[in-house]
């Protein structure tokens, strides 16, 4: 597989959330509106880009039999380690991105990702699968964010065009299983072409 | 002199006191509320992973709600535990997802492995389902959320597993449901996800008739 | 096998506490500073030195603190910053951290602004409560003056004085209880909170389930506050008198 590849993979032939189905709760739990996907699927895809990394790194060192705990304490610490480092140094991004952070540890995109590629691959490989990965992940999310937002309050990134009239279903729970569920279909329609 | 009450007894209290009286939440509500109005999978996003994967058949879905449930009693238990004694003495709480996800990871091996030893039979049905708990976001979900919650260890257990019996009630109803659409003639671009998805959604848009049927802590 | 997982651990743990203890002091000071920052945003804003009196009172693990804002210069006051959270309901995930600013004009006291300090609601829902322009800041907008305030949402009581946040009202109810404890707090500072039994007695009940109301209680809140003649209640508060410390900053 080029480089190419291996980010561009993660938009159509692995595409996370319509493809693999991976990271579904932070999928149908954040995408009330389109900002809300594209602030998650990016502190997602940093998440992402370093783990893989740091996995790469240790991946021989790790026996296969405790390989998962082993992933899991790492993207755990990983997770901390970044939104402390947010929180100090870079607090206006904290306060747009912070709420989806602690949301990471439990996206199974992750640990997928950890499992699938960077325990087998070199560090560059897994660095740009993160950045593929990340990329359509965020594509998703914002996708579906925008169709929920312009059906659930008539608005798209925060600019209102319908007033107060729009269903609100679609920004709570249900909104979310029904959006993902059409949007996918719409997905594996174009895909197939 | 004039004083003016439209501030709550509550609140007043509190002020003359200095202490917040909780009111005790009965346990029926935390049952309820836990099973029906914020059911897990449906009103919290959590545990969707293993809610798609696993929602094939009635039988393997009971089976998975009864894994889900033992693992969530017993990591309850050690969760708050550790919570009380440990993190919050020492000051370490930012410790708290590294240490919950540890827990719940070596507990789910250490249940296996008992289980394996102790009772074959029990191990048979639900052996294959504790690995995929691991990878549950619902557990590690629930053993934050009954942190923040500031249950004690018996209504946190009751929480717990209350949920998890929220979590299998809605696995078998999705189950029941998908063996009937196995039948049934769906269009093709639907089939498979999406379709379980969407019907998801109109089992999520039913549970929200629930709503309000308790006070909620 | 396990020696290997014990020191992945390990280094793990190592390594967030080592970040912890670095961030720490830097986390500290940045929100020392957006609550200063925060205190001067709820209240109108004045040209010169602002001076900080500040009292906290304590409530089981709660701090509400309560800033006097004195503008130096000239020795008028500014306000009142008071950063409380809602003490006695959480919302979905966690307590609501607000700072309300309270100006007195005309001898009556007013709600200028009101800044969310820390929430930790559903994204697009609970969590636009620290959008501009929401519901609930317009409802204190169509009703600036606390003391003609009802404190609940119009959703559990029709006399309520705030509309919720759409599809959010276990957060719109966290806010509205963050505000009345925010003006219990304004109140106690200006030594103006009567906490006698009679007092307490007379008081609105903030449960949830507006059946439970006296008859009396129910017509009072209807009409907004109730006022209690108590001249005796008045002695218990002295000894929950505000105890300032003095502060400054300058405000540009």
């Amino acid at each position: 597989m080029s480089k190419l590849q291996i980010i561009t993979k993660g938009f159509f032939k692995e595409n996370p959330t319509f493809v693999l189905v991976l990271g579904m709760c932070p999928t149908i739990g954040v995408t009330s509106s389109a900002i809300n996907g594209m602030g998650m699927g990016v502190a997602t895809m940093a998440v992402l880009i370093m783990s893989n990394i740091v996995i790469s790194l240790i991946k021989n060192l790790i026996p296969a039999k405790v390989r998962i705990p082993a992933f899991i304490v790492v993207i755990a610490s990983f997770v901390t380690i970044i939104e402390m480092l947010m929180k100090a140094y870079v607090p206006a991004l904290y306060a747009s991105l912070g709420v989806f952070i602690p949301l990471i540890v439990v996206n199974c995109i992750i640990l997928g990702r950890a499992e699938a590629f960077a325990s087998k691959n070199g560090v560059l490989d897994s660095a740009l699968d993160g950045v593929g990965i990340g990329l359509g992940f965020t594509m998703s999310l914002t996708v579906i964010g925008a169709v929920r937002e312009v059906l659930g309050s008539g608005s798209i990134f925060g600019f209102n065009f319908m007033g107060d009239v729009m269903p609100l279903i679609f920004i709570l729970a249900p909104g979310g299983f029904l959006v993902l569920g059409y949007v996918m279909v719409l997905f594996n329609k174009i895909a197939k072409r | 002199m004039q004083t003016i009450t439209n501030i709550s007894q509550e609140i007043l209290e509190a002020f003359s006191t200095g202490e917040v009286t909780v009111v005790p939440i009965t346990l029926f509500a935390i049952v309820i509320g836990a099973i029906f109005v914020n059911n897990v999978v449906l009103a919290q996003f959590l545990g969707i992973c293993p809610f798609l994967g696993v929602s094939s058949k009635v039988e393997t879905s009971l089976g998975m709600g009864m894994a889900v449930t033992f693992v969530m009693a017993l990591s309850s238990i050690v969760t708050w535990c550790l919570q009380e004694f440990v993190l919050m003495p020492f000051g370490i709480e930012y410790m708290q997802t590294i240490v919950f996800i540890l827990v719940i990871a070596a507990l789910v091996q250490m249940v296996e492995i008992v289980l394996k030893k102790v009772s074959p039979a029990l191990y048979q049905a639900l052996g294959i389902f504790l690995p995929l708990i691991t990878t549950n976001c619902a557990v590690l979900g629930v053993a934050i959320l009954m942190v923040q919650k500031e249950f004690t260890l018996i209504t946190g257990v009751v929480y717990s597993v209350a949920t998890a019996l929220g979590f299998a009630l809605a696995l078998v109803l999705f189950a029941g449901i998908r063996e009937r659409l196995d039948v049934e003639d769906v269009p093709e671009a639907l089939r498979g996800v999406p379709i379980a998805l969407i019907t998801a959604g109109l089992l999520a848009m039913a549970f929200m008739g629930f709503a309000n049927v308790v006070a909620l802590p | 096998m396990f020696v290997v997982l014990f020191s992945i651990t390990a280094i793990s743990a190592l390594l967030v506490g080592l970040v912890n203890n670095l961030t720490k002091g830097v986390i500290a000071s940045t929100e020392a500073a957006n609550k200063d920052m925060a205190k001067l945003e709820v209240l109108p804003t004045f040209e010169g030195e602002a001076e900080f009196e500040l009292s906290t009172k304590k409530i089981g693990d709660f701090d509400i603190n309560v800033t006097k804002v004195v503008n130096k210069s000239d020795n008028t006051l500014v306000g009142y910053a008071v950063e409380a959270p809602s003490i006695t309901k959480s919302g979905y995930a966690d307590r609501i951290y607000l700072m309300v600013g309270f100006v007195e004009q005309e001898g009556e006291t007013l709600i200028h602004g009101v800044k969310v300090l820390s929430q930790k609601e559903t994204p697009g829902l609970g969590a636009n409560m620290t959008k501009a322009d929401n519901a609930l800041e317009r409802s204190i907008k169509a009703e600036p003056n606390p003391a003609k305030m009802v404190f609940k949402v119009k959703k559990d009581d029709a006399s309520g004085s705030f509309d919720s946040l759409t599809g959010s009202t276990i957060s719109s109810r966290a806010y509205t209880n963050a505000i009345e404890t925010a003006y219990a707090g304004y109140l106690w500072a200006t030594g103006r909170l009567d906490t006698s039994e009679e007092a307490i007695e007379a008081a609105p009940t903030g449960a949830t389930t507006p059946a439970e109301y006296s008859d009396a209680a129910a017509s009072d809140t209807a009409t907004g506050a109730t006022v209690v003649e108590g001249v005796e209640g008045v002695a218990d508060n002295n000894e929950s008198e505000p105890e300032a410390q003095k502060g400054e900053i300058s405000n540009e």
